[in-house]
């Protein structure tokens, strides 16, 4: 392999076909016989201009200013949609990146050409090309699809609702309204307001649930592990069935039906009347339904995970050296220790990432309120949009699904994704302390 | 005196064990067994139950579900169909990305890998549906909303971020078998067509499974993205029934789940040993 050139000292040493591919992408490579892959740079150039030409020009600049002609329904004046441009005006920029990415690497093929030109070796035609495509270069041609779809709906809508977090959007400030740029929501949930009030409450809470759900979860999906491994279970594999059974079920099936089960009209309730007690208002929207509805919240959510916990710990104990546990019995360790000294370590080593995605996945789990406790709004205390039980995520959502409140929704999703980076972020530093694995597989 | 003792200490834990499996299996078992009851009731409401129990059984549910669509307010068959039709096609494209990417993450060294392996951890840490919104606008643009294939785009274009359990898997192959294959000539697109994924079944089970049952379950964006009640899927469809009807949501959950439970059940081991690939590697 020859010794590569600075990409510019080449660039200016180079044919004229490659400085015809510089001046309009493709026309290099129709110059060397390279007919389809020259037309395919060509036509996608071709299309750039032409969606600049026809909208991406104007959705760019208005990418910068959100809009500056209000609706006016008297003079039959269409406004400008700040929401709307925004999004494309990104789009646009993304198209810019990658037409950027596309001419270079279309001006990287031709001084790629010209160089095999030089050594006298023969230029790549459509076979060879595609030969390339399935041997050498098979990692590009692997990613390019996934990494298209992940930038289109999933890097394009976060950059967008970082953005939002840095506009006025939302509330009144709706459609046929005007937005602009502006610090206006995070003033707004750092204030002592009832916005600021409500974020306080909630975060405390969510904190509280992530801890308690997440300790729960692993005592209990250890504990069932430890139980289906013990040695004088007979049928272990039937008494999995159960947790396996849990496991299979959707999870919003289990969720609503739990609703149903502690529902004003529910079985627990019907009880409770035949009993001559009173009804509970378990998941109402009522001040005393508060902690009732938590724990209901902590009991639906460990049934739905413990089985996965339980089926994880399971393949891990099985992986332990049976021998340590055979030198303990000789130096007559006591099954409690033997669980202290050797099993529980090794668990936790190896269920740390888990603990942590655990960890996140619980601060973040929409689902379980969603279901249980959906259009709940508790207005005793003062909650603003949200209800007593909801976490962050979940008046995230009500915030800016249900009523349209961009701008603080998209504020909150930065505050959590700034917590679940930091947890996840101590533990990676922590887990390089870990380096040493070998003490344990 | 020491025998005793330890028979009795013996009687007492095998007491426990049991009786802690038997609560263990109860708590797990009843809700279950209450919805499958529930699907079996003669009248549909939730009002009219005795406690756990339905007043009286019969099948006339399950046929409900399928023939009468109470003026097409409830229309399963259709929303069956829907469901069947989004999570097969995008169980398929999102199996065959995400299988890709974990592949050449694990196996190829480029310009790029370390910037994609950041980008993912990060993407991971914000929450889940946070671009929600622009997600609906994008759709809106495209003119998706209330089509099908909106969903298939977004479960199936979304998935190789999560390729870390399927990168933890092909790492774990040997790379002689590679080198040989390198040896004899073949091209990476035959090694991974003919070697990689004859040798990775446990892998692709595991994925095909959990990238099935993902849009087969979900709510949240078909609820977002559907707007029609002919459009829905099953999930959406269940999520609105109200309690009147709780018989047509027990039974329209009874049989959504049990596809998904039998496969389960026969494919327990793949799934213990996929949950257990993500855990050591992290």
């Amino acid at each position: 392999m020859t010794k590569k050139k600075p990409f510019f000292k080449e660039l200016s040493g180079s044919p004229w076909q490659v400085k015809l591919s510089c001046a309009v992408m493709g026309l290099g490579q129709l110059c060397y016989g390279q007919i389809v892959k020259g037309l395919f740079y060509l036509g996608s150039l071709a299309v750039v201009v032409l969606y600049f030409v026809k909208r991406g020009f104007t959705d760019f600049i208005g990418f910068f200013t959100l809009g500056t002609q209000e609706e006016n329904l008297w003079l039959g004046i269409k406004g400008d949609n700040s929401l709307t441009m925004l999004i494309l005006g990104l789009f646009s920029i993304f198209i810019l990146i990658f037409t950027a990415v596309l001419y270079v690497s279309n001006v990287k093929d031709a001084m790629f050409t010209a160089r095999q030109k030089a050594e006298g070796k023969k230029v790549h035609m459509l076979r060879d090309t595609l030969a390339t495509a399935a041997d050498d270069k098979f990692h590009v041609t692997a990613l390019t699809f996934p990494i298209l779809g992940v930038t289109i709906f999933s890097v394009l809508p976060i950059v967008f609702m970082i953005l939002i977090a840095f506009t006025d959007l939302g509330g009144s400030v709706v459609y046929p309204k005007l937005a602009n740029w502006s610090f206006s929501a995070w003033s707004k949930i750092l204030s002592l307001g009832q916005i600021g009030g409500t974020f306080a409450k909630i975060l405390g809470w969510n904190v509280l649930w992530a801890v308690l759900s997440t300790v729960l979860n692993f005592v209990l999906g250890l504990g069932m592990a430890l139980l289906l491994n013990k040695r004088n279970v007979k049928g272990s594999k039937f008494w999995r069935a159960f947790p396996v059974l849990a496991y299979a079920i959707p999870g919003f099936i289990t969720m609503v039906g739990f609703k149903f089960m502690f529902s004003q009209s529910g079985p627990i309730n019907y009880y409770l009347d035949a009993a001559g007690k009173m009804r509970i208002f378990f998941l109402t929207n009522d001040a005393s339904a508060k902690w009732w509805a938590r724990g209901i919240g902590l009991f639906v959510n460990a049934w739905i995970s413990t089985p996965s916990i339980m089926l994880m710990t399971t393949g891990l104990l099985s992986n332990i050296n049976t021998d340590l546990y055979e030198a303990a019995d000789l130096d007559g360790a006591s099954a409690f220790t033997q669980f202290r000294k050797i099993t529980l370590p090794y668990i936790i080593f190896a269920t740390t990432p888990v603990l942590i995605g655990q960890f996140v996945g619980n601060f973040n789990n929409f689902g379980i309120f969603f279901f249980l406790r959906g259009g709940v709004i508790s207005n005793y205390a003062d909650y603003f949009l949200a209800s007593d039980t909801d976490l962050l995520i979940n008046w995230l959502y009500k915030l800016s699904v249900d009523n349209n409140y961009y701008s603080i929704g998209a504020a909150i999703s930065l505050v959590i994704f700034l917590i679940t980076a930091a947890v996840s972020l101590s533990v990676y530093v922590r887990s390089a302390a870990f380096k040493e694995e070998d003490t344990y597989q | 005196m020491r025998r005793k003792k330890l028979t009795l200490r013996r009687a007492s834990d095998h007491f426990f064990t049991y009786l802690a499996l038997i609560v263990m299996s109860a708590v797990f078992l009843f809700p279950c067994l209450w919805l499958i009851l529930a699907s079996l009731s003669k009248t549909g409401s939730l009002y009219d139950f005795k406690g756990f129990f339905p007043q009286a059984f019969s099948f006339q549910t399950f046929i409900d579900l399928f023939s009468d669509d109470v003026n097409g307010l409830y229309p399963y068959k259709t929303w069956f169909f829907n469901t069947l039709y989004v999570s097969s096609v995008s169980c398929i494209l999102g199996t065959i990305l995400v299988l890709l990417t974990g592949y050449v993450m694990s196996r190829f060294r480029f310009k790029g890998r370390d910037t994609i392996k950041k980008t993912t951890l990060i993407l991971g840490m914000f929450p889940g549906f946070m671009g929600m919104t622009a997600v609906y606008i994008i759709m809106t643009q495209l003119g998706l909303i209330n089509r099908l294939e909106s969903l298939i785009f977004l479960y199936a274009a979304t998935t190789p971020v999560g390729y870390m359990v399927q990168k933890g898997y092909f790492d774990s192959i040997p790379n002689t078998i590679f080198e040989a294959a390198r040896l004899d000539g073949a091209t990476n697109l035959e090694i991974f067509t003919k070697i990689t994924l004859p040798l990775s079944k446990p892998m692709i089970v595991y994925t095909v499974l959990t990238q099935f049952a993902w849009p087969w379950s979900d709510v949240l964006l078909p609820k977002l993205l559907l707007k029609e009640r002919d459009t829905w899927t099953v999930a959406v469809g269940l999520f609105n029934l109200p309690e009147t009807h709780f018989a047509r949501f027990a039974a329209g959950s009874v049989f959504i789940a049990i596809p998904i439970v039998i496969l389960y059940f026969c494919l327990v081991k793949y799934i213990v040993n996929g949950l257990t690939a993500g855990s050591v590697k992290g």
